[in-house]
């Protein structure tokens, strides 16, 4: 006899969906997070130390010492690092994961997103691969997150995109007086543009208060709840079930499995008041959801004597493809009398038309202008680069451009490689004694080159509207993973060039998904967090079915 | 508890008033920049605290090789100008680590206290938001 129907592996956007579906079909779900459910009080407003800039610590976990893990460079070497440093790549590790403390980006990805190695064919060194599903495929699911969490967007819709059945639940956020001027550019330039699709509730809906404008958005927990994460809709969903038991401070160490490839179960440490104690939950399904690096390094500890290499890795391609978006953009000083207004969440205008079909590279990205940014983070990024970095002239610089500065900029389409990659680390080990995720590996070359072609369109849309001073920096081959980590447990039809199969089930475990980033074929040139909640649904729709 | 002895945070105070002067707005003394940086020191950056004291000792020697008095004795312009020097790679006196590295470290650590929020102990009456127009409008944290 079971313990539960599920047990699904971290709480962020693709675990709160999958548990929600299971629940509300009558399954019982176990759902396990790392993190703390932390209330919203309790994640400091520290511009020192939040997700947008963690110079000291993060805002959202994971807390405590005892969770490193091992970075690689470029050059071969290896180094231990915390949580909040870059090598680390980190995502909220909280109740609702990045969703938490996100910039609610919600795009769907285009078409041609699904069909890279078709459309651009496969660059040397790369694992470009088309993926095992097309958008027709995720586009009811894309509107059921569109729907169940709520996302706001314009009446016209992105030109390039894939047809869609609805329009979007929430009217846009008030624009800004520098989306108006962006806007004018763009049209001098001839570029259609778009309101970007925002999880965040711009009016009251599902007993939340509307987005009150704050200049304290992204990389924080907002104020008033207006945010539209898993932590606020899919999770609480779940629990009122009745059906769902939440485990907090409970970091999975295996996936428990048998000899024939069935899953019978998730080992794990829950932290309580008396210390760490083992526990284990029995299960007829299990859904790994923990993001693309710690979903891959929970599959590769769930190694045992009949799969020797971890769960899904038959073909050795668990833990490889690790990808992010490489960001590219360019900043610049606006005209006087643009007018600034400090109203979050500031992302208020976008072009999708260079997502695909430009000339001599692969992919694209989108470019959108950026969040409202705090005063600490201008003065790191945002001033031009000739200013005099202390002294008077730097606090006038800073008085005549915190009001003025724009920066426009976007998530490239990185072209996957097999060397990027998680693995166990050999040696170092975390709080519970478990090896740690090891991270190596680069962005292929490829990439730089969509990412220079992305800064020279960024670079134009500024000049076009007579910004007083316009300036971008070029990229460098480094480790790609971070908020946008994906890839690490491929999608495919065939199980010798993939993790899972097309519904996310991995290959040789009947009873085993996953529900997160780490299914991405490609990442799209578009933030993620809708397609990773798209795949959960449906993910957990056809595992659902499996347990009648 | 202070990890700094007086005379070295005196000569950080002189340090951190010219890194942040004070103008028709306040600069990083009245702004509690200090206060920052000593927290920091005996918290995050604690593993910097000998390096930092090298570096005010330093910048004294720094004065008094050229005017014959210690940093916090020469008038703004002239210490103005060793800094300058220092971020242009010309230290004078000898210096155990880089005079660059140091002041590049003091610089960010001066941004940080004056433009980060006021809970990490600098950015006093929101000194630096007022100036800038700024405010996270998220009622009193």
């Amino acid at each position: 006899m079971s313990d539960f129907d599920a047990v699904v592996v971290g709480a962020g956007a693709g675990g709160g969906a999958a548990a929600a579906v299971l629940c509300e079909a009558g399954f019982r779900v176990l759902l396990l997070e790392r993190g703390d459910a932390l209330p919203a009080a309790q994640i400091p407003r520290d511009h020192l130390r939040n997700h947008r800039l963690s110079l000291y610590g993060n805002n959202t976990g994971p807390g405590g010492a005892g969770h490193p893990r091992v970075s690689v460079d470029a050059l071969g070497r290896a180094a231990v690092v915390a949580p909040h440093e870059a090598a680390y790549h980190n995502n909220a590790m909280t109740l609702g994961g990045g969703t938490r403390v996100f910039g609610m980006q919600a795009w769907r990805f285009d078409p041609l997103d699904f069909q890279m190695a078709s459309r651009y064919g496969v660059p040397d060194g790369s694992s470009l691969a088309d993926w095992p599903i097309g958008y027709p495929d995720l586009a009811p699911y894309y509107e059921r997150a569109e729907w169940e969490l709520g996302v706001t967007g314009g009446s016209e819709d992105n030109p390039f995109a894939g047809p869609r059945a609805s329009g979007f639940p929430l009217p846009p956020v008030p624009a800004s007086p520098e989306s108006g001027w962006l806007g004018r550019a763009a049209r001098s330039l001839g570029w259609e543009t778009v309101t970007p699709p925002l999880l965040v509730n711009s009016a009251p809906r599902q007993g939340r208060p509307a987005c009150t404008g704050c200049s304290e958005c992204i990389g924080f927990a907002c104020h008033v709840d207006a945010k539209n994460g898993a932590h606020n809709t899919v999770i609480p969903r779940a629990l009122a079930t009745g059906l769902c038991v939440l485990a907090t401070r409970a970091q999975a160490g295996a996936i428990d499995c048998d000899a024939q490839g069935k899953v019978t179960g998730v080992s794990y440490f829950q932290e309580t008041g008396e210390g760490v104690v083992r526990k284990a939950a029995r299960a007829r399904i299990v859904i790994a959801a923990a993001g693309a690096i710690e979903t891959a390094r929970l599959l590769l500890l769930s190694a045992n004597k009949a799969h020797p290499d971890g769960l899904g890795n038959h073909s050795g391609h668990l833990g490889r493809h690790l990808q992010g978006h490489t960001y590219t953009g360019a900043y610049g000083i606006l005209p006087p009398g643009v007018g600034y207004t400090g109203a979050g969440p500031g992302v208020n205008i976008a072009t999708t038309k260079f997502n695909h079909g430009n000339p001599g590279v692969v992919g694209g990205a989108l470019l959108a202008n950026e969040f409202v940014s705090t005063p600490i983070g201008f003065w790191r990024s945002g001033l031009p680069p000739e200013t005099p970095r202390w002294g008077l002239a730097n606090k006038r610089a800073m008085r005549e451009y915190f009001r003025r500065g724009v920066h426009i900029q976007g998530p490239v389409q990185e072209i996957p490689n097999p060397d990027s990659r998680v693995e166990l680390d050999a040696r170092i080990r975390d709080r519970f004694g478990l090896p740690v995720a090891r991270l190596s590996g680069t962005i292929h070359p490829e990439t730089l080159q969509t990412a220079e072609f992305i800064r020279g369109k960024a670079v134009e849309w500024l000049r076009a509207g007579g910004a007083e001073k316009v300036w971008s920096f070029g990229n460098s081959l480094g480790l790609s993973a971070g908020q946008h980590q994906a890839g690490t447990c491929r999608m495919g039809a065939e199980p010798a060039a993939s993790v899972t199969d097309p519904w996310g089930r991995v290959h040789g475990h009947d009873n085993l998904f996953v529900a997160d980033g780490s299914l991405h074929v490609t990442n799209g040139g578009f933030n993620p967090v809708l397609t990773i909640l798209a795949l959960a649904f449906r993910a957990a729709g056809f595992a659902a079915l499996s347990l009648r | 508890m202070n990890p700094l002895p007086l005379q070295e945070l005196e000569i950080l105070r002189s340090l951190l008033d010219r890194l942040v002067p004070a103008d028709e707005f306040d600069g990083a003394i009245q702004a509690g920049v200090d206060d920052y940086v000593v927290r920091q020191l005996g918290g995050d950056l604690s593993a910097l605290r000998p390096a930092v004291s090298g570096g005010l000792l330093a910048l004294d020697a720094e004065a008094r090789s050229r005017h014959g008095r210690g940093f916090t004795g020469i008038t703004d312009e002239e210490r103005t100008a060793i800094l300058a020097d220092l971020e242009a790679g010309n230290p004078r006196a000898a210096w155990e680590n880089s005079a660059r590295d140091f002041l590049n470290l003091m610089i960010s650590l001066a941004a940080e206290g004056f433009y980060a929020d006021p809970g990490n102990s600098g950015n006093r009456n929101r000194a630096s938001w007022k100036m800038l127009g700024y405010d996270p409008r998220v009622g009193d944290p």
